[in-house]
């Protein structure tokens, strides 16, 4: 029988007393505990300052009228009535969730069918794909905005098309009935290529031969679609919805730049309705936004908490 | 161990609360530079005209003195606030800032400007025209140095079009109902009878002239305590604007703002709803259509042009509260705005006299100027609007911002007139029980 390493190195013999010192001054746990504490030591230190102090603050400003001329005035929690009491303020949640449902699971299905088609090409088709779909990733939401404002103008592309088919011409941006939708494409455009790019990775973790069986079996691409590529995806579409809906809830710059809120505040998501309540110079816009803005950070963590709910979260087998 | 970390962290919070107290200290002397005291000086972004003015002129006050030095900073219009604010939290504020007339009784009430009285010569107040003075006053004290006025709203119409479509541009329309006859015969093809304002931010303000034509008053009662949105006036005002929307007079997806008159100057539209800052944008930017553009005082709603139908807007330049070196910064503004009247000729003439003076002795150097006295729009506008203009409503936004979001719900079909309306007297009384503005209507 051949030794093993661990047999080959002699083992010295201490005395035990030192051994037993040296135990006790830092045990191994103990060692690695405080490895562990130094490594993540700056990003605490770091969250610290400038997310976890702030936000203690914040919370504490929000229980006063501030001025920066007047001795601020304590209101207690008067703000946090005003905002829920406010129809503007849950109206603006209700347009945030409208758009995150418009964009959310429409660039999901789109990527996720983007994806398998993705996979099935050649290497080298496959790379001028992912390259050409990453591509709106990299354009500016500015840049993106101000071109589909000029796609939705009268005589823009948008109605230039539907004048072919003897529709329109459609007031996109100026139509309370339209407005958000018009202004969801652009988002999920911006949207697409990462999601897809997500989607394809966690395609390729999926084992070929899982696949190879089902088709011996008998299996369809739709069966296999929804018998395993969605099962073993579900962590990946988990992280997308989560991710998706509180960066979709919190969409400031296409609105803020398309339609600033309108028509009839159809479009006014919730932190523009607080970026456009802090611009008023009174003391007053001042709390009611810092206020709102903390409102805002628990109803997107609740929201957070039922996506979670409702996908399960589960380890994937064997993936 | 536990012990350790409430002392780690005890003294992490003591770094941090003094180094955050460090951030904001200073000292009680105005900084200075070069032996000169350092006056700071923001002023929000208008036309380039007036940069190149404001420019020009610092440069003139920095060389004909040798104690102040004036640092002047262009803003944006629609980064002011959030830059204005965090200066203030941080107390970096400007020492001088413009302000338009509406922000003055806000500010003082929030105790943010100073009173210039005992830093201006009191002759320099004396010199403002008489209907000026209250925008710049509370309480008989004065905490703005008032630069110009404009008015929110001048009827611009093609006279060539006019023609064409068998008018008389000699006898621009007088009321609402010929306003809207005008818009319908001049609708032709591309070319929309007129453009007005259709957003809710826009209409907030650009329909505070018309809400006094139509009632007399803004939607607010006088002492700030209700509402009055809900009166029969005011839904004349929302009818108004939705027959000429919903009339397709008007583009329906406008491409700039009601400030813009670019879609005139375009030719995209034949009569304009504008302030009379677009007389500056035509001659300098669609210079050909000077020729075949005329002016008239906005329509009435029943003819009578004596009654308002314009806002009188304009700014001042304030001195910051804290201000280290207010008397410095008074003497800035002595020099540039209430001194030597060519200063201030000077800037209507680069502004194409589409703006209006403030002051008694800058009339006086602008009546021998033949350019001022031969220009037609500025002649018809300072005799037949300004005179009739009111005051920009010292309230908070958010009561404009109602009122102008249920003419745009009329407009587009949100929502009935009634509806709309109703809708804007709730909101007007929130914001009145939540702001607690029952009875604070400032007193000039």
């Amino acid at each position: 029988m051949t030794p093993t390493v661990a047999q080959k190195v002699p083992v010295r013999s201490q005395p035990p007393g030192k051994a037993k010192r040296r135990r006790t001054v830092v045990a191994p746990h103990r060692r690695d505990n405080r490895t562990a504490y130094l490594m993540i030591a700056p990003m605490v230190i770091l969250l610290g300052i400038f997310v976890i102090w702030p936000l203690i603050y914040s919370v504490y400003l929000s229980t006063f009228e501030i001025s920066f001329y007047q001795e601020p005035v304590f209101v207690g929690l008067d703000f946090y009535r005003y905002v829920l009491e406010s129809p503007e303020f849950w109206h603006s949640i209700v347009i945030g969730l409208y758009y995150a449902l418009l964009t959310v699971p429409t660039t999901i299905v789109m990527a996720l069918l983007l994806a398998s088609f993705i996979k099935s090409l050649s290497r080298r088709a496959a790379a001028f794909m992912k390259t050409t779909v990453y591509l709106p990733a990299v354009v500016s939401t500015v840049v993106a905005s101000v071109l589909f404002v000029f796609i939705y103008q009268d005589e823009g592309v948008g109605n230039w098309l539907l004048g072919m088919l003897s529709v329109g011409p459609v007031n996109w941006l100026n139509d309370p009935h339209v407005a958000l939708p018009a202004i969801a494409v652009p988002g999920i455009w911006l949207g697409f290529g990462v999601t897809t790019l997500i989607l394809l990775a966690g395609l390729l973790d999926i084992p070929e031969n899982y696949y190879e069986q089902a088709q011996l079996d008998g299996a369809g691409p739709f069966q296999r679609m929804f018998y395993i590529t969605i099962p073993l995806l579900k962590n990946v579409l988990l992280y997308l919805f989560v991710t998706g809906f509180t960066l979709a809830i919190q969409m400031f710059d296409l609105p803020l730049i398309m339609t600033g809120g309108g028509p009839v505040e159809a479009t006014n998501t919730p932190n523009l309705y607080i970026f456009n309540s802090f611009r008023d110079l009174t003391p007053y816009a001042t709390s009611f936004s810092l206020t709102a803005s903390l409102l805002l950070f628990v109803v997107i963590g609740a929201i957070s908490v039922v996506v979670f709910r409702l996908i399960r979260s589960d380890k994937a087998v064997d993936g | 161990m536990r012990k350790r970390h409430s002392t780690l962290c005890v003294a992490v919070s003591a770094v941090l609360v003094a180094a955050i107290a460090g951030c904001g200290s200073g000292g009680d002397e105005a900084p200075t530079a070069g032996g000169k005291t350092v006056v700071t000086f923001w002023q929000q972004q208008f036309e380039d005209y007036q940069q190149a003015w404001f420019k020009k002129q610092v440069t003139a006050f920095n060389a004909s003195q040798d104690k102040i030095t004036v640092q002047v900073q262009v803003v944006p219009g629609d980064t002011w606030a959030q830059k204005i604010k965090a200066a203030q939290a941080a107390g970096k504020a400007p020492d001088v800032a413009t302000t338009n007339y509406g922000n003055i009784p806000a500010a003082v009430a929030n105790g943010e400007v100073a009173e210039l009285d005992g830093l201006m010569p009191a002759e320099s107040f004396t010199d403002i025209k008489e209907n000026v003075q209250s925008f710049v006053t509370i309480k008989g004290k004065h905490y703005g140095y008032p630069m110009l006025v404009e008015p929110s709203t001048v009827l611009y119409y093609r006279t060539d079009l006019v023609k064409a479509a068998g008018l008389d541009p000699d006898s621009p329309p007088k009321s609402w109902a010929d306003l809207t006859q005008w818009a319908t015969k001049l609708n032709q093809g591309k070319v929309k009878g007129m453009t007005i304002a259709s957003a809710a931010p826009d209409l907030g303000w650009s329909s505070w002239g018309l809400q006094y034509n139509a009632c007399g008053r803004l939607p607010v009662a006088d002492d700030w305590s209700k509402s009055t949105a809900t009166e029969f006036c005011f839904a004349q005002v929302l009818d108004f604007y939705k027959g000429l929307y919903q009339g397709g007079l008007m583009p329906k997806q406008p491409k700039v703002g009601y400030a813009d008159g670019a879609p005139y100057g375009q030719g995209e539209v034949a009569m304009m709803a504008g302030g009379s800052w677009v007389v500056g944008q035509l001659k300098n930017d669609y210079p050909a259509m000077i020729a075949k553009t005329a002016v008239a005082p906005f329509p009435s709603i029943d003819g009578d042009q004596t009654k308002t139908t314009a806002t009188l807007g304009g700014w001042t330049l304030t001195i910051d509260a804290k201000s280290k070196a207010k008397e410095q910064a008074a003497a800035f503004i002595q020099w540039l705005l209430a001194g030597d009247p060519a200063i201030m000729a000077d800037f209507f003439k680069a502004s194409g006299y589409s703006k209006y003076t403030v002051r008694t002795s800058v009339d006086k150097a602008l009546v021998d100027n033949p350019d001022a006295s031969a220009d037609p729009f500025m002649k018809i506008i300072s005799e037949k609007v300004v005179p009739y203009g009111k005051a920009e409503p010292a309230y908070p936004w958010d009561i404009s911002l109602a009122f102008g979001t249920a003419i745009e719900s009329a407009m587009k079909g949100s929502t009935d007139v009634p509806g709309a309306l109703k809708k804007a007297d709730s909101t007007i009384n929130d914001v009145i029980k939540k702001q607690k503005l029952a009875g604070t209507a400032p007193t000039r």
